[in-house]
């Protein structure tokens, strides 16, 4: 039974995927609040992420109700986990809080069984995308003005953030990649994501 | 007999005063921050240290008994600087995802 | 145009400080208000927004910056989290003693030690006795709105004070919501330039701050005290238009939910009250019922509006989220005020003070479930603590980690 709040957490390194990881998930926030779901879209706020590799997580929470803990520091049971690059499944439990029959989604040009080699936990896996974001759409310009709450400088979902998001429109049912399509600078790179993207079942 | 509890989880010692690492920090690996690492030739290399004196964080140091340069991969953050200042061209750098190990797995960030 | 935006707390209160005009920002960075700071140094780099941008050389520094840009006759605006608050401590006085109206934005953070950007209201609160306007917001709507009202409130000729414009730090400032900006001539119509009645000015030569005897100190301090005294007639007048001109509901000082017949009653200030509104749908759903009164003026405090809004239920529980160690209840900071508020109502409630979301603890539903049990028991049982530290009394019945 889906609980009441989907919940995605985001992974992308600092400095270089920080704004790309907050593009993210401003593209899902923005593409599910046309499709009339209740959204929030936020910063990890313990992840200092103005250094250089480090780890670091966004989150998105979206509701068909009004969402009543709307103040949490992390998602702990997230049904999605996209990953900005792919070395990060290495040296973390990503799927750590998952419920059973969540879904991942890869920025890689790997293949999927290469990727599941490095997730020993992956039984709790419906299925697994994996997209070749970076190589759809280059990264952006890297910008800090939003990682502390200010407002974003750049276009929202102008490099690998569109493609990446588009090809998770395929296992999350919150948002269409249509409405993504809508929201996101790089449309082409939405529905190019959303093509390219290979959804391997578990 | 305080009428307060701690929980075990949330158990902190007085003032917050935390005894300091000595050698190395294992509340704060930091291996999986790289996407790449540095793998060496030690045919080719000469012991000339310099991936020792440039490396930000400490990771290669000489082991005495085996004369060959070690890699600390618990803590490299591969910034690439070895692979740069190596004189001998031994250090080459190649994607984290071709080695099945050689990260310590977190279960959080910290 | 009014713009819908989705704006953290620290993008709201910059675009609330942008509209309205403020002409001198001092900033130093903190986390987490440094958002704010961020976001004008923005605006100002790229000309939409026409002020002085100083960076003081620490809070004491920023907040002495910001005083001596209002003693000038300019519309001044500074801000700080946590120890930054604590530092500037020696400014608030001269400010607020020489009727300097500068607004400061506090997103409030846990003070050291240890390390702790968690919010908690302690370092602001803890400058309640300065003589400045106090108030939390609880969204980023409201910060926006507060920004804009308070530099009205505080301008006023009968006013005349500096105003803290509070925020909770990270659960408000940190994670966006969807708010209104509104159109810059709707606010300038509103807000007009701020027109001091004595700026220091070479052509007409003003002292500010002389040194006095020690007898005459008591007089300028009950001058203080009349600017306080006439200040609650000019928060609701001003409130009143700002709902009239953008069409918001605002209750000047106590925002209630649910309390016409309510027994029990929580009472806080800031975000969590959100939070608690959801938990008092499903209390009352079973059966129990609970209230939301929050509080949006801390100082000055809305005495009468406190007493009227709590004086029919048998039991409230203020939700500390800030500290008084040694205090008289063992708890907080609002349950003393609260119980001054309610001293001379017949039949007054029981009160208590919760000890929750120190240091940036998350409160949770379940946790104002466990509160709704305590205030139920003490009407049962006619009789209550004065204080419970949330989760760490093993004796009441919070529920185990």
């Amino acid at each position: 039974m889906a609980k009441e709040v989907y919940e995605v957490t985001i992974w992308a390194r600092g400095v270089f995927q920080d704004m790309e990881g907050r593009h993210a998930t401003l593209l899902m926030a923005n593409a599910a609040d046309l499709g009339g779901k209740f959204v929030q879209a936020w910063d990890d706020y313990a992840d200092l992420p103005d250094r250089v590799g480090v780890p670091l997580r966004k989150y998105v929470r979206l509701s068909n109700e009004e969402i009543a803990m709307r103040f949490v520091y992390v998602n702990n049971h997230p049904e999605l986990v996209v990953i900005m690059d792919d070395t990060i499944v290495k040296g973390l439990n990503v799927l750590r809080g998952m419920p059973q029959g969540g879904s991942i989604v890869v920025n890689t040009k790997r293949s999927a069984d290469e990727i599941l080699a490095f997730i020993p936990n992956k039984e709790l896996l419906a299925n697994i995308v994996c997209v070749d974001a970076s190589g759809i759409a280059s990264d952006a310009a890297i910008d800090f003005m939003g990682s502390e709450g200010g407002v974003e400088v750049a276009a929202v979902g102008a490099g690998i953030s569109a493609p990446l998001v588009g090809a998770a429109a395929k296992v999350c049912d919150m948002f269409t990649v249509e409405n993504v399509v809508k929201v996101a600078a790089n449309k082409d790179g939405v529905q190019k994501g959303y093509d390219a993207a290979e959804v391997k079942s578990l | 007999m305080s009428k307060y509890s701690i929980p075990k989880h949330l158990e902190v010692p007085i003032g917050a005063c935390l005894p300091s690492p000595v050698k190395e920090q294992p509340g704060m690996i930091t291996g999986n921050w790289r996407t790449e690492r540095p793998v060496i030739d030690h045919e080719a290399c000469t012991t000339c240290l310099n991936c020792f004196i440039y490396c930000p964080d400490g990771c290669w140091h000489l082991d005495e008994k085996t004369e060959q340069m070690v890699w600390n991969a618990d803590y490299c953050k591969g910034c690439m600087i070895c692979v740069n200042e190596c004189p001998a061209n031994c250090l080459s750098t190649v994607n984290e995802l071709e080695f099945p190990d050689g990260v310590i797995r977190l279960e959080k960030p910290f | 145009m009014a713009k819908e935006v989705f704006y953290s707390g620290c993008a709201a209160a910059a675009y609330g400080a942008k509209d309205a005009r403020v002409e001198v920002i001092s900033s130093y960075p903190i986390r987490p208000y440094t958002g704010i700071m961020m976001e004008l140094s923005k605006l100002v780099a790229n000309g939409e927004l026409d002020a002085e941008f100083v960076l003081g050389e620490g809070e004491h520094a920023q907040v002495s910056i910001a005083y001596g840009a209002s003693s000038a006759g300019a519309r001044a605006y500074t801000g700080s989290s946590g120890v930054g608050v604590v530092y500037a401590m020696e400014c608030y006085s001269p400010a607020a003693g020489g009727r300097l109206p500068c607004q400061m934005a506090i997103a409030d953070r846990a003070l050291d030690p240890p390390g702790d950007f968690g919010s908690e209201h302690t370092d602001v609160m803890s400058a309640r006795d300065q003589g400045w306007i106090m108030g939390w917001a609880e969204s980023p709507q409201e910060v926006y709105d507060n920004t804009i009202m308070f530099y009205k409130i505080g301008e006023d000729r009968r006013v005349l004070l500096p105003q803290f414009c509070c925020q909770d730090g990270y659960f408000v400032s940190h994670i966006p919501g969807k708010m209104q900006l509104e159109d810059q001539k709707a606010v300038d119509e509103f807000l007009p330039p701020f027109n001091s009645p004595h700026p220091l000015n070479p052509e007409k030569p003003i002292n500010h701050g002389p040194q006095i005897y020690a007898d005459q100190g008591s007089a300028i301090d009950v001058q203080r005290a009349m600017a306080f005294e006439g200040l609650p007639a000019v928060i609701e007048e001003v409130v009143a238009d700002y709902n009239k001109q953008f069409g918001r509901s605002y209750s000047p000082f106590v925002d209630e939910y649910m309390m016409d017949d309510a027994e029990i009653a929580f009472f806080l200030q800031g975000g969590h009250a959100r939070t608690a509104r959801f938990a008092v749908n499903n209390l009352r759903k079973q059966g129990v019922k609970a209230g939301v009164a929050r509080l949006r003026f801390v100082r000055p405090w809305p005495t009468d509006a406190v007493a009227e809004s709590l004086s029919k239920v048998k039991a409230v529980g203020t939700i500390e989220t800030s500290t008084s160690y040694g205090g008289a209840t063992r708890g907080g900071n609002l349950v003393h005020e609260l119980m001054a508020s309610l001293y001379n109502v017949p039949n007054k409630p029981l009160v208590t003070s919760f000890m929750a979301g120190l240091g940036g603890e998350i409160v949770t539903l379940d946790m104002f479930y466990d509160m709704a049990k305590v205030l139920s028991g003490a009407v049962k049982n006619q009789k209550v603590n004065h204080s419970y530290w949330v989760n760490f009394e093993p004796e009441v019945p919070f529920r185990p980690e």
